[in-house]
């Protein structure tokens, strides 16, 4: 056999479709096995149009005809399969002749992996976002339960250490005759009302420097300088409790249910924690905690009881008239109300 | 748990030979393949994708409602949900899945029976 012989039985035989076209008439000279599997039987119409249709014959004649090379891609079905090639023109022959060699690879695996990786990629893109709008419903979970500073150590160690905080103050509320308004009404009115007033309290709270730490029924329990000390700390808890009854008259007059609060405030130190190892809440207790929950228990209607210490710490934005027991006063505010002081709209 | 089987085989770059394995395979099958003849490929490498994600655990779920309306136009049998199964299982033994971890596939897969066979309509 001869080594053109042998020539052309590889290239007939090799994986890679391969065709030479005359550029004058653009007919096929040749066509390999591979190429005829691909893009039809020998006896078929071999015109370079034929074969491909969309091909740009005028652009493949100048890049031919400077030496240059032009590239192009094909997709057809083969056995239900989408098969695509990418073909490759290059110029052949000599001067008198005007052929051009066709070389066509088989590039559908690569179709086929693009495709998965982009159907994979979009998987992974909407799990991940899922992932991130959980974490950071988780989150606001966290920060509703818990400080933001004992939020973050939460999530760097798993634990929030307990921590004693000194000086702060602590407000103490609840409402006179609370079963009673529950006895006598639709809980879920009563219950309802209670939800705004304590989302009222919050937002007032917030304003001054207060949290809310816990809520147990009408309980309701709120600190300044937990975790962050602050020297303003009897001020802050003063002036959230004149305003949470302000807010209360104010809401009394157009309610149906009267609500009527004591309030108990008392400075010194705390522990904050989380405390319990599931259904865990961040919590602080500690002599100033049970200091203000003994004034609460004191306290008249719509008052606010507290110690001498505390009063000592506030401005002339306050009056203290000793309770006649012990150590405890009774705050109220003066209605004269300081040049500065801010309107909260209520 | 479902999920390990993704994991435990590699992930991503093992489950894509999978993938690819039984596209070929499906394909070349005169008995499930004609279900394929006119899907376009980037949607039906996404299936193929999806499926075997979800069934070995990975980032990918289907719920029933959604097999069911992807599979409403088709009439399959029980002799086409045979021949895939028994397709599904060629492959994950050509990759050495071990036996129990392809029942376990199996099996997530036979549950989902009812959702495919005897469902479809002619449009």
């Amino acid at each position: 056999m001869s080594i053109e012989a042998i020539n052309e039985q590889l290239l007939r035989a090799i994986g890679v479709g391969v065709a030479l076209f005359d550029m004058e008439t653009l007919e096929a000279r040749f066509r390999n096995d591979t190429f005829i599997e691909w893009f039809g039987p020998a006896d078929r119409a071999g015109g370079l149009l034929d074969l491909f249709p969309g091909l740009d014959v005028d652009a493949l004649r100048d890049v031919l005809a400077v030496g240059g090379r032009h590239t192009a891609e094909t997709s057809f079905k083969m056995r239900r399969r989408t098969m695509t090639v990418a073909m490759e023109f290059n110029r052949a022959g000599g001067e008198g002749e005007r052929i051009a060699v066709l070389v066509c690879q088989n590039i559908t695996r690569i179709k086929e992996l693009e495709s998965m990786i982009d159907s994979y990629s979009v998987m992974v893109e909407r799990n991940t976002r899922e992932i991130k709008r959980e974490k950071e419903q988780v989150e606001k979970l966290l920060l509703d339960m818990m400080p933001r500073g004992a939020y973050e150590e939460y999530k760097s160690s798993g634990i929030v250490a307990p921590r004693l905080f000194e000086p702060v103050s602590v407000l103490a509320l609840d409402f006179v005759g609370f079963d009673a308004l529950l006895a006598a009404h639709d809980p879920g009115v009563v219950v309802s009302e209670l939800n705004d007033i304590y989302g009222a309290f919050d937002r007032i709270g917030e304003q001054f420097g207060c949290e809310r730490t816990r809520t147990h029924g009408d309980s309701y329990v709120a600190v300044s300088g937990v975790p962050d000390p602050s020297a303003e700390h009897a001020v802050a808890v003063a002036n959230a409790a004149v305003r949470y009854l302000r807010y209360l008259r104010q809401r009394n007059q157009s309610h149906p249910i009267q609500w009527n609060a004591r309030v108990g405030l008392a400075t010194g130190a705390v522990v904050g924690s989380v405390v319990g190892v599931q259904r865990y809440i961040y919590d602080v207790f500690g002599p100033a905690v049970t200091e203000a929950l003994a004034l609460r228990g004191g306290a008249e209607p719509m008052s606010i009881l507290t110690e001498a210490t505390l009063a000592e710490l506030l401005d002339e934005s306050f009056d203290a008239v000793s309770a006649g027991d012990g150590d405890a006063v009774v705050l109220t505010e003066r209605l004269a109300a300081a040049p500065g002081a801010r309107n909260f709209g209520l | 748990m479902k999920n390990s089987l993704y994991d435990k085989y590699g992930g991503f770059s093992s489950i894509s030979r999978i993938v690819m394995a039984l596209y070929d395979r499906l394909l070349d099958d005169d008995d499930v393949g004609p279900f394929f003849d006119d899907v376009d490929l980037p949607k039906l490498i996404d299936h193929q994708t999806k499926f075997i994600s979800a069934l070995m655990g990975g980032p990918a779920s289907f719920s029933d409602g959604h097999i069911q309306r992807a599979h409403a136009h088709m009439i399959v049998s029980d002799a086409h949900f045979d021949q895939l199964k028994s397709l599904v299982r060629e492959t994950l033994e050509e990759f050495e899945i071990e036996p129990e971890d392809i029942e376990a596939v199996l099996g997530e897969f036979e549950v989902r029976r009812h959702l495919l066979v005897g469902t479809g309509h002619v449009d």
